[in-house]
């Protein structure tokens, strides 16, 4: 079980209290009836399904139940940090791997 | 006393003897022994049959590697545990253990013919041999290798004792408390954190416990380690876990640990939990786990009576029992030496040392031949013999690595074998740390950690008390010496595999003994073309046994290493996984057992429904009254009378278990404008509107009527099941897409009992209790909603309508529930009133079409497709979902609509989940168009009525489609979905 | 109205009772059912925050994880706008009072949750082990001190927890969850009134 810091309670708490909520940065279109059908085919399905980093949102559900972000090794699944959601994409630490 | 017996040595305890039986022959043995060396102390090798070959087995090993004597653990009726291996049984008085794997006993098994045949049973028999047809394998051959091969039966009966479980946290959790976790204890917590030494035996001290004659700081081993435990013991900051495993390690330092309670006493208090489960999050862990003993993979080395030289050892110096009289040794390490002078000063006969190396260090052959012990080097054991315990062995020396002939047999009770030993890196690999082959001590050792983790002494490649000590210290924070003395700090070489002249085809050489794995299998799987040792693993079964081959994946890998003609650090290493040792499922469990299984939960009315009799099921967590039968009513009988008595009189429902989300803030209206498929910013305060939730693709994900309190305040309901769901997703929304909008959210579906009456006697029967809400028709109509007061508590009171017939949502604060639902039902007499479950509640919605999110639907079906499209509130520019409906696939024609479904023969009710076809006389696999959703006899209409999705199903109105079941096909006529009271006249009536 | 009120028929032990082995050594364990409780959850904006504490007085914290206590009012910090109020009978009408008049001047939202939650007060040498049987929380008094308090899990039900001393525990859960949690704390009595060594 992985121990997993809320950037909100800013603690490290147990996994059991999280749940996972996919792939973080992908805003919702402001005005989704000006998208074409595969641009929004793209939002509403394309996914990075990264091997190494992933950016991703976490919610601490059972604790101070906001959403936020993570990074993530998906090859280790080691989490480098979490962040506040809405706050900008930091750059993530150690190698990559396939980020698009 | 025991013929095998040393007075004087060892730790039981002789005053306290302790009677036990195996096989129903009874034994006497000592406080303090196990299982096993009791059983040695009587002179009872042969405790077993062997997995596939039912070859005789007895004792290999002395501790938890033991791979040959699994037992029958008989705690009583329930408590029979198959399976255990007898080192790791705690003796007490009335024991009972039985051998397993036989018949008709352990001496004459019938199944040992296999040995006989075993020509046909290489590796991959069964994968090659089985294969087809599959109804053979399912009749003859899978029951017929049941019989014959495998381990003990399984309980027939459910486990009786009961289990505990808890978390824990330590700054440092040690794994192992031999010398390397003790002087890692006493470190650890001089620096004050939180400390756990757990040790899978009963006694704390490992390897410390068989070399008495150890020195360590000047004193006795023994000594040393009854003052460090002292000390350990005094400190508030060390908790000292013996009889309990580390059985696995998971990510960021979380240990599972299962320590033993009860099953080593003879009649414990029914209340105590037989095991517990520690979940412990360690700042740190020190795995001290030690190195197992390898064994020789040499012809005919799985004798009953043939074991590890360490193991001897234990048995002498621990337990103060010789594993025989006449006691030959097979070795190519030092360490064998040191259990053979052992055995020797305790007056067994040392028939021979017989070491595979040509160069023995001088020392040692000096010591044997101070006891008048013959040592023969660059020798052999090519064979052995004996039927029920090995009798003689047969050695050939060697030159230059090859064997010569000319065998000479040594005649022995007993021998004890090592090829070195393997370091117990179980724990390290299960946290992803990573291993290097290391040639010095011919295993793999740990290298990079994936977690914050040091391993110490043994299980690290470290041997030498003062170096393992050392290491411990070291890892517990401090950097102390330690002077020590021990009889000896081995060294050894590694065989690939035990050289011999005989016919190799004809031989069997056990590498693993619990699945019956040989290198002749081995080599067997590398000729058939298996590289990795991970395929050879599957192939020949070796190491998949329930012991993980801690005494056979090294030989195995070194067997296959020169097969393949690759060095070890190419082949590779098969994974080890969690749990260490065997892991009851007990102990999994813990506490979650019973009441504690799942949640099971009520609403406040549900005691009042089990006192009437009602039958439950569950939706979601919940239990929810499903009819209500009288005088022994089968379901179909309660529900019709359930269903005639809400449409004619008056039906009262528990709908407490509806979610409910209270929504607040100034942007309330607008969220929900966003949320769902319906508008709300001119839906006025006090009425309410049903509302339908799309997820993003365009599918319905839940639905439920939605009030409206004040202009910043709605109260809205959701379906049982989908409460959690759809407050996370509206938590989503609101968060991180919209996090300007001035808006709360909060649960609320615990906070309200809701009392659903249904009837046209409902207004009549509420009407007295009412305070504050004007009922009458004009001034509270459909779908409106007040806040006011019912019988003096505070009330939400809905008027909707779930059945069709005129009805009310009383929301009250939820411990009022149970004593409103007896004020109304008892005032409701008066209009027979009957309470109805969820069956009722099914059909009355059904006749009027309702549908039921998750049954009706199955998140593939867009508004649209369920004939829904009015929900839809088509000036707002987006709503969740809203862009999907334009999708093509989604516009299509072709897809399946939601219509009603009439039986030909209005008696016949189909099954939900039934496949629709449009011509019955189409060859078999015939082409469906859809499938029966919901359906139901409706008392009401006098016939059945369902709802199907059917493929184009508006458009087939009217005509014939067919529902073909195993008996007949049934005949059907597609209509609408509403059958009851289409212009809803019913919802206000006077 | 021709009816009885039934205001005094309140029921909160319904499908909960407190087993005789959970207050039979109440030095290790004594687990109680709390009485009831009038409970607000209310939602402020941090901007706010300071206006609404001055024309409330209610305290509420400022720190997720933080509480204040008053002799007949408990105040949790659960989120980052968000604190549950948990007042005596005594304090209730002016609890709502005081709810209603917030809500005309800020904006933010209060919501009676009396009676969604039900609480068990937990005192004795024991229960934070016995807390820690479901509650995968570090309970030592370092690393959860007194005034700590916190949504969390307790193996498959939702609690919050707040510790009002180093022996003492105040928890609550969902009324439908109690029994649930009640049925480990039960077994966990069963197993450790036994244990010598505690």
């Amino acid at each position: 079980m992985l121990l997993i810091r809320c950037p909100y309670c800013e603690e490290e708490r147990p996994e059991v209290e999280f749940s996972y909520a996919g792939e973080a940065h992908i805003a919702r279109p402001a005005d989704p009836s000006q998208l074409n059908d595969e641009q929004w085919a793209e939002y509403l399905f394309i996914r990075t399904n990264a091997r190494g980093i992933h950016y991703e949102r976490w919610c601490h559900r059972h604790g101070c139940a906001r959403y936020f972000n993570a990074v993530r090794d998906t090859v280790t699944d080691k989490l480098q940090m979490t962040y506040k959601a809405g706050e900008p994409k930091p750059d993530a630490i150690g190698p990559s791997g396939g980020d698009k | 006393m025991n013929t095998f017996r040393r007075p004087g040595r060892g730790r039981t305890h002789p005053e306290k003897e302790l009677r036990f039986s195996f096989d129903s022959k009874v034994y006497t043995g000592y406080e303090g022994d196990t299982l096993a060396s009791a059983l040695i102390a009587n002179g009872v090798h042969l405790v077993g049959r062997s997995f596939k070959y039912h070859r005789p087995r007895g004792f290999i090993g002395a501790g938890s590697e033991e791979a040959n004597a699994l037992v029958a653990f008989d705690r009583g009726p329930g408590r029979k545990t198959p399976n255990v291996r007898a080192t790791t049984i705690e003796l007490f008085e009335g024991l009972v253990a039985h051998s397993q794997n036989n018949w008709p006993d352990v001496k004459f098994d019938v199944a040992a013919m296999n040995d006989m045949f075993s020509v046909f049973f290489p590796a991959g028999f069964y994968n090659k041999t089985f294969m087809w047809p599959k109804s053979f394998w399912d009749k003859v051959y899978e029951p017929a290798i049941r019989r014959l091969a495998g381990l003990g039966p399984a309980p027939t009966q459910p486990d009786k004792d009961h289990y505990a479980s808890t978390y824990g946290h330590c700054e440092i959790l040690i794994a192992g408390a031999g010398p390397a976790g003790i002087a890692a204890a006493l470190a650890a917590s001089d620096a004050g954190g939180r400390v756990i030494l757990a040790d899978e035996q009963v006694e704390l001290g490992g390897s410390l416990l068989s070399v008495p004659q150890a020195v360590i700081e000047g004193m006795p081993a023994w000594q040393w380690l009854e003052n460090s435990l002292e000390i350990l013991r005094a400190r508030e900051n060390v908790r000292l876990m013996p009889r309990t495993t580390v059985i696995g390690y998971y990510h960021d330092n979380f240990l599972g640990l299962v320590e033993r309670l009860t099953d080593h006493e003879r009649s414990p208090a029914a209340e105590l939990p037989r095991e517990c489960l520690h979940r412990i999050r360690a700042g740190r862990a020190v795995l001290a786990t030690g190195a197992i003993e390898r064994p020789l993979v040499f012809a005919d080395n799985d004798r009953p009576g043939i074991m590890l030289a360490s193991a001897a050892q234990t048995y002498l110096n621990r337990y103060g029992v010789v594993v025989g009289d006449n006691v030959a040794v097979f070795t190519s390490h030092d360490s064998a030496y040191e259990a053979a002078f052992d055995l020797s000063d305790a007056n067994v006969r040392i028939a021979a040392i017989i070491d595979l190396r040509e160069g023995v260090p001088e020392a040692l052959l000096e010591e044997a031949n101070n006891r008048g012990i013959d040592v023969t080097t660059s020798a052999v054991v090519t064979g052995t013999s004996g039927r029920h315990r090995v009798r003689q062995i047969c050695v050939n020396t060697m030159k230059n690595g090859v064997v010569e002939g000319g065998a000479k047999t040594i005649i022995c009770d007993a021998v004890l074998v090592s090829g070195g030993w393997t370091p117990s890196v179980h724990l390290f690999s299960h946290s992803k740390g990573q291993l290097k082959w290391c040639q010095r001590v011919g295993a793999y050792l740990p290298d990079a950690p994936n977690e914050n983790t040091l391993c110490v002494g043994a299980c690290n490649g470290t041997f030498g008390l003062s170096n393992v000590l050392e290491e411990g210290a070291k890892a517990g924070g401090d950097g102390r010496t330690y002077k020590t003395s021990e009889p000896l700090s081995g060294t050894g070489e590694i065989f690939q595999s035990v050289p011999t002249d005989r016919d190799q085809t004809r031989i069997k050489a056990f590498v693993d003994f619990q699945n019956d794995v040989t290198d002749k299998d081995i080599k067997l799987a590398v000729r058939e073309g298996f590289r990795s040792i991970e395929h050879v693993k599957r192939y020949t079964t070796n190491g998949m046994a329930t012991d993980q081959g801690k005494t056979s994946n090294l030989n195995a890998l070194q067997i296959a290493s020169k097969a393949i003609n690759r060095p070890i650090e190419q082949v590779g290493l098969t994974t080890f996984r969690p749990p260490y040792t065997p892991t009851t499922f007990g102990a999994v469990l813990g506490y979650r057992d019973g009441d504690s299984f799942e949640v099971t939960r009520k609403t406040s009315v549900d005691m009042w429904a089990e006192e009437n009799a009602a039958v439950f099921e569950p939706v979601g967590l919940w239990r929810r009254a499903r009819y209500f039968p009288r005088n022994g009513e089968d379901m179909q009988t309660a529900v019709n009378r359930e269903s005639a008595a809400t449409r004619h009189s008056l039906g009262i429902f528990d709908a407490s278990t509806l979610g409910k989300i209270e929504i607040v803030g100034p942007d309330a209206a607008e969220f929900l404008n966003r949320m769902y498929t319906n508008p709300w910013t001119k839906l006025a305060a006090g009425r309410c509107r049903y509302g339908l939730l799309l997820g993003e693709d365009g599918y319905i994900t839940d639905d439920g009527v939605i009030g409206r309190l004040a202009d910043d305040r709605f109260h809205v309901t959701t379906t049982t099941g989908g409460a959690p769901r759809v407050l996370a997703m509206m938590e989503d929304f609101l968060q991180t897409e919209w996090p300007s909008l001035d808006v709360w959210l909060t649960s609320v579906t615990e906070q309200w009992a809701v009392i659903a009456l249904n009837g046209p006697n409902a207004r009549k029967l509420i009407e007295p209790f009412v305070d504050g809400i004007d009922l009458s028709l004009k001034a509270f109509p459909h779908m409106a909603v007040k806040e006011g007061k019912i019988c003096g508590i505070e009330t939400r009171l809905f008027r909707v309508s779930f059945s069709g017939e005129l009805g009310f949502e009383i929301n009250v604060p939820a411990h009022f529930g149970r004593a409103l639902w007896e004020t109304l039902y008892k005032a409701g007499e008066q209009f027979d009133i009957t309470p109805y479950g969820t069956e009722t509640m099914h059909v009355l919605r059904a006749e009027k079409g309702f549908i039921i999110v998750g049954q009706d639907t199955d998140g593939t079906v867009t508004p649209d497709d369920a004939g829904m499209s009015w929900a839809i509130g088509k000036k707002k520019p987006d709503f969740v979902g809203k862009r999907s409906l334009a999708r093509p696939d989604l516009v299509a024609s072709g897809r399946k609509q939601l219509v009603g479904l009439f039986t030909e023969d209005p008696e016949i009710v189909l099954q939900e989940g039934a496949q629709i076809v449009a011509d019955r006389d189409q060859p078999i696999p015939m082409h469906m168009i859809g499938h029966v959703t919901s359906s139901y006899w409706s008392s009401t209409l006098g016939r059945s009525i369902a709802m199907a999705l059917v493929k184009d199903g508006r458009t087939l109105n009217g005509t014939n489609v067919f529902v073909p079941m195993p008996e007949q096909t049934h005949v059907a006529k597609i209509g609408g979905t509403v059958s009851y009271d289409p212009e809803g006249a019913r919802l206000d009536v006077v | 109205m021709s009816s009885e009120p039934i205001t005094d028929l309140l029921s909160i032990d319904q499908g909960i009772s407190i087993p005789d082995v959970l207050t039979r050594h109440p030095e290790k364990i004594d687990v109680r059912l709390v009485g009831e409780r009038c409970r607000y959850n209310i939602r402020v904006q941090r901007e706010d925050l300071d206006a609404v504490r001055a024309a409330s007085a209610l305290d509420l914290p400022d720190k997720i994880g933080a509480s204040s206590a008053t002799q007949d009012r408990k105040i949790l910090c659960l989120g980052p706008d968000e604190w549950i109020i948990v007042a005596h009978m005594s304090e209730a009408a002016r609890l709502r009072r005081t709810c209603r008049d917030i809500s005309q001047e800020f904006t933010l939202s209060t919501v009676d949750i009396s009676h969604r939650n039900v609480a068990f007060s937990l005192t004795g040498s024991l229960v934070a082990n016995l807390i820690n049987i479901g509650c995968p929380l570090d309970l030592a008094v370092d690393r959860f001190p007194i005034g700590k308090s916190t949504r969390t899990v307790f193996e498959n039900a939702e609690i919050m927890l707040l510790r009002e001393s180093k022996t003492g525990f105040y928890l609550e859960t969902w009324r439908s969850f109690a029994p649930y949690v009640c049925s480990f704390f039960e077994k966990f009595a069963t197993a450790t009134q036994y244990d010598t060594n505690t």
